[in-house]
This record gives structure tokens, sequence and C-alpha cells, in this order.
């Protein structure tokens, strides 16, 4: 199977500081990775260097069959065909929510209005809040912006799907809410990487789960070997912590 | 997995130019454009200002160089220092000059802020000021104030602008938060009715109508205008003053209360020095503008800097030199105010830090 | 009784209550008397007098007969003519010279910030004498200086190519333009709640600007005079006829109000982009929008809607400023007002008439201003800004 995402020797220094080290990892179509690890380890940095939010050094990242450079072209073509949802949503306030989730399709895809509101409610419904299309971001809870932030990149109809810690920023009862949108969309087949601390949809949904500290890969394996039988000390450190409470 | 200790990118200088001035080909042709435009308006500067400028000599000489004509600021500069004082005394409104500026300087220094330090500077600084330009004592020759201008008597006029305007921003303040609503509504019309008039017809109307409409009040024009602008300043202030007692915690106050302080105490103990400290870096940018409103007396027939710029190419030989004039009157602007705004922005940045 | 706050609160208000009304009734009282005193009448009767003076610059048309309400009428006008204008360059000035200081681009930064430093920290009425001084120092008529034959700048003023149509003309291609415009502002105020009017509006709303210019254009073509649709200014003797003349004075302020209110704006608007969350951004750019729709559809919406009411003080100040015209013999409303006050003497009913008509213009400023600011600000208590 063709690989969705073919990171190769990534290398990615913020001044002085080296936030991803030799970092090389590789995601066919439909596969769901999912990234944990200490805070600092580097994993939003590597997912964010996926769709160029931030830049790689040395290296090379390769989407869907496009090599991410400083090429605007092949940034623009990749950003199509990846779908991001943030830890902290980041709707557009000062549009309703039907608007925030057609603004892309109409303005890069220059999908027709009616075909677009058509396929956001499409998508609201899947995400189980298509009552609220008219109202603002402000006037949603968490749970409700980030299912809404998830829709508004499903409507570009992307192939990969990256989170960025997608319920840390939650009250704890929103997010079963967000992780069942999550899980169906897995179901469906979607290329998704997480990044998480979410051990409970990790042993549900992923098929390979992915150890990060300090800018490097320390382990992958599929969730039950990762879960029951950690290789590395630092991977069982970490999963004792996590999972304590 | 080995820990591999890379060297980061090289950041050398040639690097560093090339990312930000030139990552496409779009915005490296706009840095090129604007480096050209930078360097040609440079050079000309230099060129006029300093290498075929004329520093002093005679109008005609002035007339025949390619560069700026400093001669007019050479010559003249009396004139606009002091305005018509008389010659012989011109050290007198230098030294109350002086006096006026370090003070302004000296306000700055945390150790004058308190009530009776600054206020003691102050009045102090603004005593030698008029005892020096005024006369009459210690053998000074009496020089009135219609004998006043230049850029001593600008200063003077802020001087005494911010002498009078902050206790009466202070009081505008504390009575717009009267719980008496009566008391806080009128304050409250009164600094808002100031607020949206222009300074021009609030100068106006004390300068030339005043004295019109109640012949026995007048006073000295010089006096009417300084407590004018007072108003003004104090109006604008109030509004700052009142945004730091605000930005107070409740608990302040009430602690303050609770403890059996009364009002006045509460006032000048607890609340008013930390509302001053939080509404610092506004209340320089007030003083700033202030300094630079002081220009707008010339509109009034105060023989301030600006005017007396204005008389010093006016006529006659230096009629041509205008633009040498108004660069140098910009100049001694800059001066003030930049280094006003300055350390307002210092202010700032240093409370943010503290937080 | 003298121990209850309440009735101690409510005895001191009415004692200064008293005391605030009894000192102005006595003020105006003698204030009168003194003016009756200098022959100086009063009573608004003076206002259908006519003037016996001119004024510099007028849109309407006026003389020296012209009563006291004509001439105050004028002064008005002019003042927010060369206010919207002053405000308008200001603030087109205000977004490049903010684009500029948030550039990423060094170079483009420090111009900007070149801008605003020499701007900013020099008062503007000397600014606005130095461009008088300059545009009052051009060439005289005859040895103008001439741009391309169709502008030619002289002591004397800036003459410009001018339409030459009929009144009628210009007044009707003026009024449709204007309700061209009032519609197409309506159809993107206006709620849409439907697919159909979501559709519907934004084209509507182009289509309705589109319109208004080509037709005020068709109106103007057609209702042009006999010598053709523009008039350019020729030199005739000692002055140009023909064309619009800009005054020196009018240009001069018209110059310093919308450098200096850039540089101010400039700030104000720059301090708006940098508040833009950089999640949204961030969010756009990963929807795959380009620079421009980011630009256009998320930081300027948002940089806008975080500075509305310090930019609502900014342009009520600005209007205010439009009072330096008595600096440089602009006839503004102060200036006429002024003048008014010393040829016909009715001192305190000018006042009243200058300060109420400066009350009228910045509450109607402030008030469009806050009526935009509610209809656009965010809403809802959960955003995570």
């Amino acid at each position: 199977m063709p690989a969705a995402v073919s990171i190769k020797n990534l290398d990615k220094f913020y001044g002085d500081f080296q936030a991803l080290r030799d970092v090389s990892l590789t995601v066919t179509e439909g596969e769901k990775v999912v990234i944990c690890g200490p805070s600092g380890s580097g994993k939003s940095t590597l997912i964010r260097c996926i769709n160029r939010l931030e830049e790689h050094q040395a290296g090379s990242i390769d989407v869907l069959g496009t090599v991410l450079d400083d090429n605007t072209g092949h940034i623009d073509a990749i950003r199509r065909e990846v779908g991001m949802v943030f830890q902290n949503f980041n709707l557009f306030p000062h549009m309703t929510i039907l608007e925030n989730c057609v603004l892309a399709p109409m303005l890069v895809r220059k999908t027709p209005r009616a075909e677009a509101e058509e396929m956001a409610m499409h998508f609201l419904k899947k995400v189980h809040i298509p009552e609220q299309a008219m109202k603002y971001p402000g006037e949603l809870s968490g749970g409700q912006q980030q299912r809404v932030a998830i829709a508004r990149a499903l409507c570009m109809k992307p192939k990969i799907m990256l989170f960025d810690e997608p319920t840390s920023a939650l009250d704890p009862e929103m997010i079963s809410e967000v992780l069942d949108v999550m899980v169906s969309l897995a179901r469906e087949g979607m290329t998704m990487i997480c990044v998480t601390h979410e051990m409970g949809f990790a042993r549900q949904v992923a098929d390979k789960v992915i150890f990060m500290d300090r800018g490097q890969i320390i382990e992958t394996n599929p969730p039950t070997e990762f879960f029951d039988n950690p290789q590395h000390d630092r991977t069982k450190t970490f999963l004792s912590q996590v999972l304590a409470h | 997995m080995t820990d591999i200790a890379l060297a980061p990118p090289s950041l050398d200088l040639r690097h560093m130019v090339r990312r930000k001035l030139f990552p496409t080909p779009l915005s490296g042709l706009v840095s090129l454009i604007g480096i050209a435009l930078i360097s040609w308006l440079a050079w000309a500067l230099i060129r006029w200002a300093i290498l075929d400028a004329v520093f002093f000599g005679t109008p005609d000489e002035c007339k025949q160089a390619a560069g700026a004509c400093w001669a007019v600021i050479t010559t003249r500069w009396r004139l606009m220092f002091f305005g018509l004082y008389p010659y012989d005394e011109h050290w007198r409104s230098a030294f109350g000059c002086l006096t006026l500026i370090a003070v302004i300087v000296l306000s700055c220094i945390p150790w004058f802020w308190t009530a009776l330090r600054i206020s003691v500077l102050w009045v102090v600084s603004f005593t030698i000021f008029v005892v020096l330009m005024r006369g009459g004592l210690f053998g000074l020759s009496v020089i009135t104030e219609d004998k006043w201008g230049g850029l001593a008597l600008s200063i003077f006029i802020f001087a005494g602008t911010s002498l009078l305007g902050m206790p009466l921003a202070i009081m505008l303040a504390l009575l717009r938060r009267s719980p008496l609503p009566l008391v806080a509504k009128l304050s409250g019309l009164f600094i808002d009715t100031v607020r949206s008039l222009p300074l021009i017809t609030i100068l106006f109307t004390v300068a030339i109508l005043l004295p019109i409409i109640v012949p026995g009040l007048a006073g000295t024009k010089i006096t009417r205008v300084i407590c004018g602008m007072a108003v003004f300043f104090a109006a604008y202030q109030a509004e700052i003053i009142r945004s730091g007692i605000q930005s107070l915690p409740v608990g302040q106050e009430e602690a303050a209360k609770a403890l059996g302080l009364n009002y006045w105490q509460r006032t000048r103990k607890i609340i008013l020095p930390q509302a001053f400290r939080r509404a610092l870096p506004p209340t320089v940018s007030q003083f700033a503008i202030s300094f630079k409103e002081v220009a707008l007396v010339i509109v009034i027939g105060i023989f301030d800097f600006l005017a007396s710029g204005n008389a010093a190419y006016g006529s006659g030989d230096w009629a041509f030199a205008y633009v040498e004039v108004y660069a140098f009157m910009a100049f001694v602007y800059f001066i003030f105010v930049f280094s006003l705004s300055r350390y307002g922005a210092y202010l700032e940045r240093r409370m943010r830090v503290g937080k | 009784m003298f121990q209850s706050r309440k009735t101690n609160a409510f005895l001191i208000q009415a004692v200064i209550g008293l005391v605030v009304v009894a000192a102005l009734v006595l003020f105006v009282r003698y204030a009168q008397r003194s003016l009756e005193a200098q022959n100086m009448t009063s009573g608004f009767a003076f206002l259908w007098r006519s003037t016996g003076w001119d004024v510099g610059f007028s849109l309407i048309p006026y003389t020296i007969n012209d009563p006291y309400w004509r001439v105050i009428l004028v002064g008005i006008l002019n003042t927010l003519f060369l206010g919207l204008i002053g405000l308008a360059l200001a603030t087109i000035i205000g977004i490049i010279v903010g684009a500029l200081r948030t550039s990423v681009n060094p170079v483009m930064s420090f111009l900007g910030t070149l801008y605003v430093e020499s701007i900013r920290n020099v008062p503007m009425i000397l600014q606005a004498f130095f461009w008088y001084a300059v545009f009052t120092h051009l060439p005289p008529p005859r040895q103008s200086i001439d741009l391309g034959g169709m502008m030619f700048l002289s002591a004397r003023g800036i003459f410009v190519p001018w339409l030459n149509v009929s009144t009628f003309a210009a007044g009707f291609a003026g009024v449709a333009f204007g309700c061209a415009v009032l519609l197409a502002l309506t159809f993107s105020l206006l709620p849409r709640r439907s697919l159909f009017q979501r559709t519907l509006y934004p084209k509507l709303s182009r289509l309705a600007l589109l319109g208004g210019i080509l037709f005020a254009a068709a109106v103007l073509f057609f209702g042009r005079n006999t010598d053709g649709l523009f008039q350019l200014p020729q030199l005739k003797g000692l002055n140009f006829t023909g064309g619009l003349r800009v005054s020196p004075e009018f240009a001069a302020l018209l110059t310093a109000m919308s450098l200096y209110g850039g540089a101010f704006l400039g700030e104000i608007i720059r301090a708006g982009f940098l508040s833009v969350n950089r999640g949204q951004i961030e969010a756009a750019h990963a929807l795959g929008l380009s620079g421009w729709h980011v630009f256009t559809r998320v930081r300027l919406p948002l940089a806008l809607r975080a500075v509305l009411p310090t930019l609502t003080n900014q342009y009520v100040w600005l209007i205010k400023a439009t009072t330096l015209g008595i600096a440089v013999g602009f006839s503004d409303f102060f200036l006429v007002i002024s003048t008014s006050i010393n040829q016909s003497g009715q001192t305190l009913e000018l006042i009243a008439i200058l300060m109420a008509g400066f009350l009228v213009i910045n509450n109607v400023l402030a008030g469009v201003m806050n009526f935009i600011n509610a209809r656009i600000k965010l809403r809802g208590t959960q955003l995570r800004i």
C-alpha cells in the first residue's frame, strides 16, 4: 500500500534547541497512529511539520506522494488533503458555525455555496450538532466547539486527519463526546495521526502507538504490545504515570 | 536511536539575511527597493543637511548654497528660544528653562514618586522659574509676561499646565467616583463635555472671550491660557486616573475600610498611590500629548516657540529658509516627545515584567 | 436626622445642586450685563442678519449678503468635508503603515517605524504650518509645476481636471451613487437566515455597488456640458480657469491631517493585527486558505473588531483637529464662528452654537461607530481567545 505520510530522518531546531532528532515514521493509508509522550517531547512539533505549520531543517517529509519543502504549490496541495484539529479548537469567532465550515471549501475548492452548505450540514449531523449551525463559536461549549472543528476539517474531504491533543483543553465530562466522534471517524477508514493522552482511545482505535521523548521516537508498537509489554524504561515510566489515574 | 548531537543549521549572517529579506522572489524585490529607497533618502539627507549646508553666514551666502541654510538658526536662535525677552537678560530665561527641564527629568526618577516629594520639587522649581523670569527680587529687573516668548515660554506653559492640571485631575477623578450620584453625574458631564471640545476652542474662549464676557475676572492672558490648558489636561488625565482606580482589586478598598480608615486616609494612602502606579504609562503618554498641544497657543496670539519660529524666517531676508526653521523646530519637539514616549514604553515593559 | 447616611446624602446633593444652578445663573446674568454694557446685544435674531464678509472656501453658494445662519452652515459643511476626506485618507495610510509595521520583512518594518516615529512626535499644528509654507511657496501660476499637462501645482492652489457637467446631472449622479452605496450596505448587513439569502445577498450587494458606479458614470457622461466631459485647467493670463482649485489652505490641512492621523491609526491597526490569536491564523492556513484569504477573511476582520473602540476615539480626535483651520486660514466651523464673534459681537450665542455643534458632530460619529461595533462584535462567552 502506498504511504500516506513518509518521514525520513527529520531534524527540527528552534534556534539552538533541537526539538526533533532523526525522526523517521511511515503511515500507510487508512492507518491510525497515536503518538504519546511527556510534554516537550516533540509530538506536537512532529505533526505540525506534516502540514508545514512548522519547518524542518533536515530530513524529508512526503505526504501523499508530494514532497514537503519551501515550494508553496506543494504546501498548498498538501494542506488541501490534510485536515487538522487543534487543542484550542481555533474556530473563527466572527463567523457562524456554518460559515466556519463552508469557508474553505468555497474559497479553496471553489465549491458553490449550496453544495458546500449541504456538505457542511452532513458533517455537522455526523458530529451530532446540526442544530447549532447558525450559532457563533462563543455560544457553544468546549466539547461542541471541538466537534465543530472536526466537522470543519472534514468539509475539505481530507485524506489524512491530524489531531493535536484534541481533548486536552476540555472539561472531563465533554471528552467522551469528542472521542466518540473520533472513534467513528476511525471506523470509517480515515488515516489518522493523533497526539493524545487518552490511552483508552489508543487501545480502541490505534494500529500503532508511538512513544516519543526529547525529540526522538523511543518505541513503536501495536497497542496491545505497547501497553502490556513496553520495552524501554522510559516508556514504562511514562505509562505508569499516565495510567495511574 | 542514537543520541546524535547534531549541530544546529548555520545561523550566520548570510543565512539570516537570505531567510528574512529574500524568502520569496517578490519579497526579495520589495526588500531591494526598500533598501534602495532608504539609502537614497539617507544620502540625500546627509548631503542636504550636512555636506552642502551653510552653518554660519548671511542670507545671500545661504541662497547660493545647494544645501540647508542652518545659518538662519545660528543667527536667529535667540529669538526662537527666548522670544522678545530683553537681550541682556537672556541668561535668566536660559536658567529658568534649564531648571524646568531638569525638573521634568528628575520627575522620572522613582525616588521622587511620593506626593510630598514631587509636589515640593515642582512648586520649588516653578517658583524659581517665575522669580528668574519675572524679576523684582534679588535685584533682578522686572520683565512682565508679555515679553516672555520662544521655547522658554512653551516650557513654562507646559509646566504650569502640569502643575495645575494634575491636582485638578485627581479631584475630578475622585468626584466622578463619588457615591453621591449627583456629584458623580455632574463631574462626569463636565469631563465628557471638555473632552468632546477641541482644545483650540477652549483656548480661544479663555484667552479672548473671557475678558469680554467677564471683564472683572481677567488676569493676564498667559494665566488664563494656563488655566484653560490645565482644565483640558485634567479632563483627560482624570479618566486615566479613574481607570487606574478601577483596575484595583475591590479588596483593597474593603480592607482599608475594615481597618477603620476614613475616606481621606484610604484615598491618600491606599487607593491613589496604587492607582497612580498602574496609570503611569498612559500618564506619561498624556504628558507627551500635552507638550505637543502647547504649540496651539500660537492661534490665540501667544509668542511661543512655534510663533517665534515663524517670526524667525517670517519676513525679510530669511523668508526662503522656512524648511530649515521648521525642521529644527520639529527636531526640538521630537527630542522632548520621543524621550517621553520611550520612557512611557519602558515603564510599561517594566510593569508587565514585574507582574 | 443627621445621623442617617441616606438623608445626609440627599441633603448634601440638594445643596450642591442649588449651588451649581445658582452659580450658572449668576454667571450668565453677569456675562449678559457686561456684554450689554459693551453694546453687544443678545438673542439669536442676528442669525438672520447678513454677514457682510466672505469665506475662502465653500461647498454651497455663498455671498456676503447671506445671513449668519448660512455662513455657519458653510463652516459646518467645510469641517465635515475636510473631516471625512481626512479620515478616509488617514485610514488608508494607517492600514498601509500598520501592514508595514507588522511585516516579517525587516526593511518594510523599518520604513513603517521611520514614518510613524517622525510624524508622531511633532505637533500637528507645526506640520500644518510647514505644509502651508510648502504649498504657498510653490511658483506663481505662470511658472507652475506641470504634471502631464493635466495637473498644475502653483502658489494659488493645486489645479486638477474636474468634471464639466450640468449641476442637475452632478446632483443626480451623486444622489444615485449614494443610494447605491446605502443599498449595498443594507444587503451586506441584513441577517441571512436561509441558504437563498446567503447566496443572494452578497451578489446583490456587489451588484448594487457596481450598478451604482456605472449608472452614475452614465449620468455624468450624458449630462456633460457641450465642451467635453472633463474640464482641464487652462492658464489664462495670470491665473488658471477651469478645472478644480484645491486651495493651499485646504491642501495643507488635509496633508497634515492624513499624515498625522495615518501615523496614529497605523499604530492602532498594528496593535489590532498583533492581537489576533495565532491559533486562528494557523487554522486558516491548515485549511489551505491562500495568504490573501487568510488576511482578508480572518486576520483583518478580527483585528478590526479588536480595535474599533480605540479607532472611534482617534476618529473623534481627528474631527476635532479640523479646528486647526484657523491656523492656516481654512474656513472651518471654528474659524467661521470666531470671525462671526469678531464681526457681530454675539459672543455667548455663538459660543453656545460652537459647543453644541461639536457635541453633536462628536456624538453622532461616536454613535455610528458604536452601532457598528455592537453589530459586528464577537458573540458568546465561551471564546478561547
